[in-house]
Parts: C-alpha cells; sequence; structure tokens
C-alpha cells in the first residue's frame, strides 16, 4: 500500500466548508436568482460562519455546467461578489466538475501559486437557459438547445439519452429490479437517518435568499422535494428502461457548494480543528464504453486503488454520485463492495442533483463522515456525460 | 453643580454660546438682543457697505467648494458681498449643477439673483487671476484636495497677493498648526449642513460672522482630524473591520450599524461620492494612525478604494441575493465591534479635551446620523459599561489595546458636563432660562431637562424662560420618532413616554410661578410645541411656524395637544387647534396670536417681551388659564376639513378626535392619563405600523 499524495502541498482545511441545500428544480427561491451570484454571496456567507474572512482566500476556482448570467465573467466576477476580488478560473466536466473544481485547488496548491484557494461549485438547472447555435454546416441550419433537458436526452457522441445508458448498462450487468429498488430506498433510509441525527446541520447552511427589493424571497433550508418513500412506492413506479424509474434515479437540483484548499500551513491556521489534516492521495479518471456511464467510475477507482497499492478494505467512508440506482448495483459487480456501506449519509440518488457542485457536497459529507468515524480514506467518485467516471481519495487523520 | 461664566449669570454648565465668545442665552434676553447680527458681522469680515469685499471659495466646483458656494452666496447676497468661485478651467460645473437646488429653495427669481452674485473664475493653480484684485477678497475658504503641501502653497500665493485676506481650510484632517491658516470644517450635505467645526485661537470675526448667518460654528481643538471625522472615520473603520472578520457585505453591516448608533457609514461614503469621500477617510485615518496608532489604520479595503473609488454598495445589476443575520451572541459581537472603537476614540478626544461636550455630543448627530449623541450612548453604557466594551473590543482586535485608549476619560460621568449633554439651564438669581440643544425631544433631553428644572428649583428660581439654545438647535421639530420604536411592539413603552414625556411638561406649568416659552424661529412642531404650549406665555419671533403634523404620520399627539391648548383658548382658538391637529397644517406665530402664542414680533421685541413676562408679571397674571373642568360642546368645533390625502390620514383624524373628545370630557387632571393611553395605543397599533414611522421601524429595526 503506497500513500504518496498526490498533491503533497494541498490540505483541505478541515470544517471550513459549506453547502446549500439543494431543492429539486423548480421549487424554492434559487429557481429565481442568477446562481453565479447567489452562490458568491453564500460562498461568503459560509466562509464568515467557519471563521474563515474572505481577505485570507488568494485565488477562487468555480465549477459549474449550466450557462449563468454573465459566465463570461467566471470566477474574477464571482469573487468580486464576494467582496474579494482575486483571480481564478472556471472548470467544467458535466457531473464531475464539483470534484475536478476541487482538484484543480489542489494542483494550483502545489503548482505553488497560490496558498489559499477557494473552490466553490454551483448550478442552476431550473429555467436552464436555451443555446442557439447557428450551423451553417447542418441541414437544421440553427438549432436551440435547452441546456439541462436536451443534453440529458441526447449524448452527441452517441446518440442515446443519459436514461438509456443506464439501461443498457443494467442489461449488460444482468441488474434484477428488486436490486435497484432496494438501493434506492436504503439510500432514502441513510439520507433521513443522518439528517435526523443533525448530521447535515454541521455542513449545509440555510440561506435566505432576497428580491431585488431587498425583502424576503423565500429560505433555502432544505432538500426541497425529497421525501420519504417506501418500496411498495418504488415497487409500483413504471420501469422507464431497464431498472430505472424516477424512484433509482436522481432528479435536478439547484444548489452551491464550497471548501478551501490550501497549503499544511494555511490549513492549520484556518480550521477550527487544525489538528485534523486531509491529504489529496490520489486520484483516477476512465471513459466507459459507449451508453455504459455506470460503469465508467468502478473502472476508475479500480485504476486509482491499483495505482495506490490499495483495495476498498483500505477505505473508511466511500460516497458516489449516482444518478442511478444502476450506478451502484454495478459498482458491486465491477469492485465487490457491498453497495450498503456507500453513502451512509446520504447521496445524490437522494437530494439530486444540480451538477456542479454535487461532487463537492459529497466530498463534504464523506469528510466529515470520515471525522466522525476517527479518520480513515475517502473515496469519492462518481460518473459524468460522456460515459465517464472519476474517482479520487482523500485521507483524513 | 455651577460653572463659571463672563458675568452674574450662574450656569448649570458653560452655555455653548461662551466657546464663541457671544456670552449666555440669559443675558440675549436681558439684553434684549442678539449678541451680534449679521450686518455687523458681515462689516467686521468684507468692510462697509461702500468698501465691500468679497469671500473667495477655492476648489469651488467640487463636493465641498459648490456646496459652500451656495450655502454662502445665498446668505450673504442680500448682504451686496460677492462669492468668488476659483477653480481649475478643467473642473466640471459644481455650481451650475446646483442651480435646480436653488430654484426650490428658492424660486427662480431668488436662484438667479444668488447665481448673479457668485463670480466664477478658472485658475491654473500658480497664478492669481487679475481679475480677483478688483473683488477685493477679504474672506477666502480653501475647499481644495487633501494636500498638505498643495494646501500650504495656495495660502502662500493668497497671503502674497493679500496679506490681510482672512483664510479658513475646510479640512477634516490637518491641524490648523500644520496648515499655517484657521480651520471651518465643513459637514455633509454642505448646501444645508450648518455646522462648522472651527479651529481658532479665540473667537474671530469670520466665527461670530457664520453664527450671524445662522450657521453653528462649533470650536474644537487643534488636533488630528476633528470630532466629526474622529466618529465619521471611525464607524467606518468599525464597519470595515467587522466586514473584515466576519465577510458581512457592506451593505448588511450599513443596516445594523444603522440600527445600533444610527449613520450608513458605507451609503454615505457611496452618496457623498466614493471617490473623494474614500480619499478623505483614508486620509483621516492614516494621519491619525500615524499619530495614534494601530486603533485608526486603514484596513485593505479602504487603501484600495482610495484608488478606485469603487462603491461600497453593489451595483444595481447585482442587488444582494443573499440575506445576513445575526443571532444573540453575534449581536453582542457586533455591539462590541462597532461600539468598541467608537467609545475607544472618543476617550481619546475627551483625553484631549477636544471640544465643549456639548459639542463633541451634537457633532455625531448633526452631521454623522447618529441618532443619539456619542456622549449620551456611552452615558448611557455608564463608566463600567463602556470600559467593558471597550476591552471585548480588544479581545476581538488586540491590535487596538496598544495605544490611544484613556479609561481615566469616561470614569466620572457624574459632572454636569456629562448630565447635561442637551439641556442647560442659567438663571441671575430671580429668572432662569432653560436652554434645549436638541431639536427633537428624546428620553436624554426628558431626563436633562428635569434634572434642570430641579436644579434652578433647588436654586430657588420661581420664574423660567424655555428656549432654544441660540447656537446648536436652530429649530424644534418635535418629538425623535426613533424613540417610538420600541412603543410600536410593546403598550407599556408607549405608555411610558406619553405619561412621563407629560409629567415633564407638565412641570413647566405647575412648578414655577411663571414661565415663558420662546421660539427663536423657524418652527415648532409636535412634541415641542407640546412641551411648550405648557409654559404659562408662549413667545416667538413674528415668522416662527407651529404645527402638529402627527396626523400625517399618523399618530396620536402624546403630550396632551388634544386637550390641553384647547383648554386655554377660546371658541375660534378651538376651530383653530382643532384644525391644526386634524389637518396637520401649520401656522404662523404672528396669526396664533390669542389663543396659542402670547406675543410674537420682530426678534428683538421677543426677546424683549419674552424677558418682561418672565421678569416682571406679576403671579397669578397668567392671560390664558388652563379649564381644569371638562370642556363641552368640543365635537362642535371641528371646522370643515379637506379631504384627507390617504386613509392612514383618515384615520389619524378619527384617532386624534377620539383622543380630543375622552381628554376634554373629562378634568384637566384626569386628561393626562387619557390622553396617554390613547396616544400610546395608537403607536401600538396597525394604523401607526404602516405609516411613516411604521416604515421608519421596518427600515431601522426589522433589518
Amino acid at each position: 500500500m503506497s500513500e504518496a499524495a498526490l498533491f503533497p502541498r494541498a490540505r483541505i482545511p478541515y470544517g471550513t466548508w459549506g453547502s446549500s441545500y439543494f431543492p429539486a428544480w423548480q421549487t424554492s427561491a434559487l429557481a429565481e436568482v442568477n446562481i453565479g451570484q447567489f452562490s458568491g454571496e453564500a460562498m461568503a456567507r459560509i466562509l464568515g460562519l467557519r471563521g474563515v474572512p474572505k481577505s485570507e482566500l488568494d485565488y477562487l476556482v468555480l465549477g459549474s455546467t449550466v450557462p449563468w448570467h454573465w459566465k463570461f465573467w467566471t470566477a474574477p466576477m464571482v469573487s468580486s461578489i464576494m467582496g474579494h476580488r482575486i483571480p481564478g478560473f472556471h472548470v467544467e466536466q458535466a457531473c464531475a466538475t464539483g470534484l475536478q473544481a476541487v482538484l484543480m485547488g489542489a494542483a494550483t496548491v502545489e503548482a505553488q501559486s497560490h496558498d489559499t484557494v477557494g473552490v466553490l461549485t454551483f448550478d442552476r438547472t431550473s429555467d436552464s437557459p436555451v443555446g442557439v447555435f447557428p450551423e451553417r454546416r447542418s441541414y437544421e441550419r440553427t438549432q436551440a438547445i435547452a441546456d439541462v433537458w436536451d443534453n440529458f436526452g441526447f449524448d452527441p457522441a452517441t446518440g442515446n439519452a443519459m436514461i438509456a445508458a443506464a439501461g443498457i448498462t443494467a442489461r449488460k450487468y444482468g441488474l434484477d429490479r428488486t436490486e435497484t429498488d432496494e438501493i434506492a430506498h436504503l439510500r432514502h433510509q441513510q439520507y433521513f437517518e443522518a439528517k435526523d441525527r443533525g448530521f447535515l446541520d454541521r455542513l449545509m447552511v440555510p440561506l435566505n435568499v432576497l428580491t431585488v427589493q431587498g425583502r424576503p424571497l423565500g429560505t433555502v433550508d432544505d432538500d426541497a422535494g425529497v421525501r420519504q418513500v417506501s418500496m411498495g412506492l418504488l415497487r409500483s413506479q413504471r420501469e422507464l428502461d431497464t431498472c430505472v424509474t424516477s424512484g433509482t434515479q436522481t432528479h435536478a437540483s439547484d444548489g452551491m457548494s464550497c471548501l478551501l484548499v490550501t497549503t499544511e500551513e494555511r490549513a492549520r491556521e484556518l480550521s477550527p480543528r487544525p489538528e485534523i489534516s486531509i491529504r489529496f492521495l490520489g486520484k483516477a479518471e476512465a471513459r466507459a464504453e459507449p451508453s455504459l456511464m455506470p460503469e465508467a467510475p468502478g473502472i476508475a477507482v479500480n485504476r486509482l486503488l491499483d495505482r495506490l497499492g490499495m483495495d476498498m478494505d483500505d477505505v473508511a467512508v466511500a460516497k458516489n454520485h449516482n444518478p442511478f440506482a444502476v450506478n451502484d448495483a454495478v459498482f458491486k459487480r465491477q469492485t465487490g463492495y457491498d453497495w450498503e456501506n456507500l453513502n451512509r449519509t446520504g447521496c445524490s440518488l437522494v437530494w439530486g442533483h444540480p451538477q456542479g457542485p454535487t461532487l463537492t457536497r459529497s466530498l463534504i459529507e464523506g469528510l466529515e463522515e470520515a471525522v466522525e468515524r476517527g479518520g480513515g480514506n475517502v473515496l469519492l467518485f462518481g460518473c459524468a456525460a460522456g460515459d465517464v467516471g472519476i474517482a479520487a481519495l482523500f485521507q483524513v487523520s | 453643580m455651577t460653572a463659571p461664566t463672563e458675568t452674574a449669570v450662574k450656569a448649570l454648565r458653560q452655555p455653548t454660546l461662551e466657546t464663541l465668545g457671544l456670552g449666555t442665552v440669559l443675558e440675549i434676553f436681558k439684553h434684549g438682543k442678539l449678541p451680534v447680527d449679521a450686518a455687523s458681522q458681515v462689516e467686521a469680515v468684507f468692510g462697509p457697505e461702500e468698501d465691500r469685499g468679497s469671500m473667495v471659495i477655492s476648489g469651488a466646483s467640487g463636493i465641498v467648494g459648490a456646496g459652500k458656494t451656495m450655502q454662502f452666496a445665498s446668505r450673504l447676497e442680500p448682504y451686496g458681498v460677492r462669492l468668488v468661485a476659483l477653480d481649475f478651467p478643467g473642473a466640471p460645473d459644481g455650481i451650475g449643477a446646483k442651480y435646480d437646488g436653488l430654484v426650490r429653495s428658492f424660486g427662480r427669481e431668488g436662484a438667479d439673483r444668488i447665481m448673479s452674485s457668485i463670480v466664477r473664475l478658472a485658475y491654473d493653480g500658480r497664478t492669481l487671476p487679475a481679475e480677483l484684485r478688483g473683488l477685493k477678497p477679504r474672506f477666502l475658504l480653501e475647499a481644495i484636495p487633501e494636500i498638505l503641501a498643495i494646501k500650504r502653497a495656495h495660502y502662500g500665493l493668497f497671503r502674497q497677493a493679500f496679506p490681510e485676506l482672512e483664510i479658513r481650510s475646510v479640512t477634516s484632517g490637518f491641524p490648523a498648526r500644520e496648515l499655517g491658516v484657521g480651520v471651518a470644517h465643513p459637514a455633509f450635505p454642505h448646501e444645508i449642513n450648518k455646522v462648522f467645526e472651527t479651529v481658532e485661537d479665540e473667537p474671530s470675526e469670520v466665527t461670530r460672522l457664520l453664527w450671524s448667518l445662522g450657521l453653528i460654528p462649533l470650536p474644537v481643538s487643534d488636533d488630528w482630524s476633528f470630532i466629526l471625522d474622529v466618529l465619521f472615520c471611525g464607524i467606518t473603520l468599525a464597519a470595515l473591520r467587522y466586514h473584515r472578520a466576519t465577510n458581512m457585505p457592506y451593505w448588511k453591516i450599513d443596516k445594523y450599524v444603522r440600527r445600533l448608533v444610527g449613520p450608513n457609514p458605507f451609503r454615505a461614503h457611496d452618496a457623498i461620492g466614493a471617490k473623494g469621500a474614500d480619499f478623505l477617510t483614508w486620509s483621516c485615518l492614516h494621519h491619525l494612525s500615524e499619530e495614534y496608532g494601530e486603533l485608526f489604520t486603514p484596513t485593505p479595503e479602504l487603501v484600495e478604494r482610495k484608488d478606485t473609488g469603487q462603491d461600497w454598495y453593489p451595483p444595481n445589476h447585482f442587488r444582494p441575493v443573499v440575506d445576513w443575520g445575526m443571532g444573540p451572541e453575534e449581536e453582542a459581537a457586533f455591539d462590541a465591534w462597532i461600539l468598541g472603537p467608537l467609545f475607544q476614540m472618543t476617550s481619546l478626544m475627551l483625553h484631549e479635551r477636544r471640544g465643549h461636550l456639548t459639542h463633541m455630543n451634537a457633532i455625531g448627530e448633526l452631521c454623522a446620523q447618529f441618532r443619539k449623541g456619542i456622549l449620551a450612548l456611552m452615558r448611557q453604557h455608564g463608566p463600567d459599561g463602556v470600559r467593558q466594551t471597550v476591552e471585548r473590543y480588544h479581545r476581538l482586535f488586540p491590535a487596538a489595546a496598544g495605544s490611544a485608549w484613556h479609561p481615566e476619560a469616561v470614569s466620572d460621568m457624574s459632572t454636569p458636563e456629562w448630565q447635561q449633554l442637551y439641556v442647560n439651564a442659567e438663571h441671575d438669581g430671580r429668572v432662569g432660562v432653560v436652554t434645549l440643544a436638541r431639536e427633537s425631544y428624546n428620553w436624554d433631553v426628558d431626563a436633562e431637562l428635569n434634572r434642570a428644572l430641579d436644579w434652578l428649583r433647588n436654586e430657588g428660581i420661581e420664574r423660567i424662560v424655555v428656549t432654544g439654545d441660540f447656537h446648536i438647535s436652530t429649530q424644534m421639530v418635535g418629538a425623535d420618532t426613533g424613540e417610538f420604536f420600541a412603543a410600536m411592539e410593546d403598550l407599556e413603552s408607549g405608555l411610558a413616554i406619553t405619561r412621563g414625556w407629560s409629567r415633564t411638561a407638565r412641570r413647566l406649568h405647575d412648578d414655577f410661578l411663571v414661565s415663558v416659552a420662546f421660539v427663536p424661529g423657524k418652527r415648532c412642531l409636535g412634541g415641542m410645541l407640546e412641551l411648550l404650549m405648557h409654559c404659562h406665555y408662549l413667545v416667538a419671533v413674528e415668522d416662527a411656524r407651529f404645527g402638529w403634523p402627527e396626523v400625517t404620520l399618523p399618530v396620536v399627539p402624546g403630550m396632551e395637544a388634544c386637550h390641553w391648548p384647547l383648554r386655554r383658548a377660546d371658541e375660534e382658538g378651538r376651530r383653530r387647534i382643532l384644525e391644526m391637529l386634524l389637518t396637520g397644517r401649520p401656522v404662523k406665530a404672528a396669526d396664533a396670536l390669542g389663543w396659542l402664542v402670547d406675543g410674537a414680533g420682530p426678534m428683538d421685541d421677543a426677546l424683549q417681551e419674552a424677558w418682561r413676562l418672565a421678569s416682571e408679571t406679576s403671579p397669578g397674571a397668567e392671560n390664558r388659564p388652563v379649564a381644569e373642568g371638562p370642556l363641552e360642546g368640543i365635537a362642535d368645533a371641528v371646522p370643515p376639513l379637506p379631504v384627507a390625502d390617504s386613509p392612514l390620514v383618515e384615520e389619524g383624524r378619527r384617532a386624534i378626535m377620539a383622543c380630543v373628545t375622552g381628554a376634554c370630557g373629562t378634568s384637566a387632571a384626569e386628561a393626562l392619563e387619557v390622553q396617554a393611553r390613547q396616544a400610546a395605543e395608537f403607536l401600538a397599533g396597525a394604523a401607526c405600523r404602516n405609516g411613516a414611522v411604521g416604515a421608519e421601524f421596518v427600515k431601522t429595526i426589522r433589518i
């Protein structure tokens, strides 16, 4: 087993992170805001609550996937909204964005260009913009694409929808609907158990949203749209593709998440618990064969663990982005890892899929869970558009 | 509890007029005239009419220069004094931009006349324009950028050409000893704010000219940055430090600062013009920090903005999305972050004896939006509370603990100077004068007024005049509606106001053989009129206006306006009083003779009449006695009223009329409680919450 760190200079300061709740699309005040502006203001608020002056930041990595108003200005503009003019850039790779942004932050620290990097990921799937693309060589001449739903429905590389990829993968692995229903049922139980015992309160931050007149528009203080599901309900749902029902797939949502990546010294200065060290051990990315997206994360995980000389027994906390319950069932087939051990505090199958911040929230949850368990390695992985899988391993000690 | 005065007058504390070399208020009444008048002061500064010189304002196109050009031109034009507005050829037209405002204030004809009195000259900064000599400059008010070397060179240029020229700088930061000229530091907004912090060895003719023109010169000591800027820049710095510690955005900090003490420091900078204002604030803090240490060190945000001039508030297209709140612990920390440095800075100013305590207290209120003067606020906390707040701040920001903290300066708040910040009393052994140095009535004024009345009674004084202070308070606008906020949520708080303040007002009638209220001009409204109407006599300058605008807010007058003046008026007077109460329309003093006012005339005549009544009237000579029993037929006295402007006004009318009926329907002795309860209940009701006071309450408290 190798413990050589991927970015030896980089740390994540414990407890300086936070996330908005992820209300389902069109269910909250987040449907009304410029999500870039909201997220910049929310990050300043979260850092303030964590006792971190925003003036400590010297760089900002943004991650988002759905175009937003004034996106052209990316990180510099959002940092201005935070009230702290620093440089930065924007990274995007569909649902891998939330992890890629963190890794980019670590790479920035490792490069010694900056010591305190803010990582801010967000997306608003509600009212997603429509892009108009003049394509002079296309027989359609001009195409208009609704960014979220039209892309979900059509992978230009394969011609298939996301949901079709889940069905194809389920058939490849011979999955049974009973198993995916059970996975979805457990995932909801895990989420509500974590919520009920106050676990989410440690990382989720209720945020009050204002109208343009400065009056209350709404409070984002819950993963709106998430509710308890019974096995009976899950079993009664219509199968949209093999092992895919509305209950065994995620839903679109809105939200933001943020954390810091710093040097070891800065992490000690900024964290409320400087004795906790969070390091980056490694990362891997993989691309599955066409329309087999749910198996891509497992490929990436196996590749990562192989490289590090580890196996799943070395993992204390495993969290993934699982837009389909199929993902977790396939992961078991690929690694032998019991899906009951995955996502013990919730996951995107339950609280939704705002794309950019999904894996950032998962990471925060995973790190917090590891601290709760007294440390250990945190494995984070997930799939992304293009049949991509991403995985990274963090060490909490 | 005495302080020495220039005459045989005994005073509770030193009258602020004495700091201008203008004697006491009691002497004004005794002499039957003001100590100096504008015509003679214009002559003293600008020369006789046949050889009248001019006033020069350099940097006249800037924010300060243009504002002051308007203020002085409008006041000096009647005396034939030309205003020379001097600036660079390429300076933006700050003066022309003021024309519309002048038209609004003086009408087109008046505005044209004032503008015509202004001579606009351009110069290159190195040589004075040749035409200047023909205009005979006698007084230069310098309003050029805050760069010491440039200012000194500027004075040298003028002194070489006009050795006798009086020069004052509007600087907000440099001491006179560094500049080499006196200081007349004005407050924003410059067109209308009358306050000037003045620095000079002795009160000069220029300072007395300001006073005679209706302005408010407040002598302060010659230290780096004057009181206003220590307070204003200080609270800005406090807010910036809180921002750095918590990330709370400026706009939200502004709201919390406003709720805590009154000002919106960031909004104020943007409103003044962020580029200039940020530089001035930085400049003051920078020099203060060099003199006094870390307590004043500007934060990096301010250092950046002094160069960029970027607004503190977000632009319209980024109006805030995420709200910020605070829990009790955070609010306690916020109080320490804001009040701690303010108290510490004030301890420094007290230690350095930067000015009369009443001046120091008033400057924050008159010039920096403080709801309560800084010393009144510290007095409310008490010496231990002040020290604890500063020490708590030092735990949050240890760098401030190393310098400029003078806890001994706040150790004794029991002196009259601390206790009588707003209300003073003087007497000559027979007649006393109570002076109010605050334009609106609040709990501080109430407590100080009671102490002043107690002092006079203990001194054996039975005859009093109650009036303004002829200095800081230039009008009497009524009750401080900020005091109503607690009453909007709690009936008992409202009752405390309406009962307590009414009892104080009754003392003016009950505790003295003769009491004369004197209104020296402009206006006397609302609660202030309710207070003064309790005196046996009410005398005013003839064009002073009286009114009860409460119905327009709406509130029900709480200090007995709904019955007391009616008990002292004849049938026609009652009709006029009800018209005032139910429409909010004011009347001129001269038009209220016999039913509300007992004497009105030009200033000197009115002063003499007030003194005659106070000093000569025989006991029992009250000319409008109070009807002690129930009044008959009050409802029939209501005149035809115009249609109310809004449903709220209509509701206000109904409530006021109900209060009139109830309070007049009983004895004068019992009416106080009837009025107090109805007024307090209205304050706690929906109509008040939906009106102007409620809007202010929401804006200030419900943030």
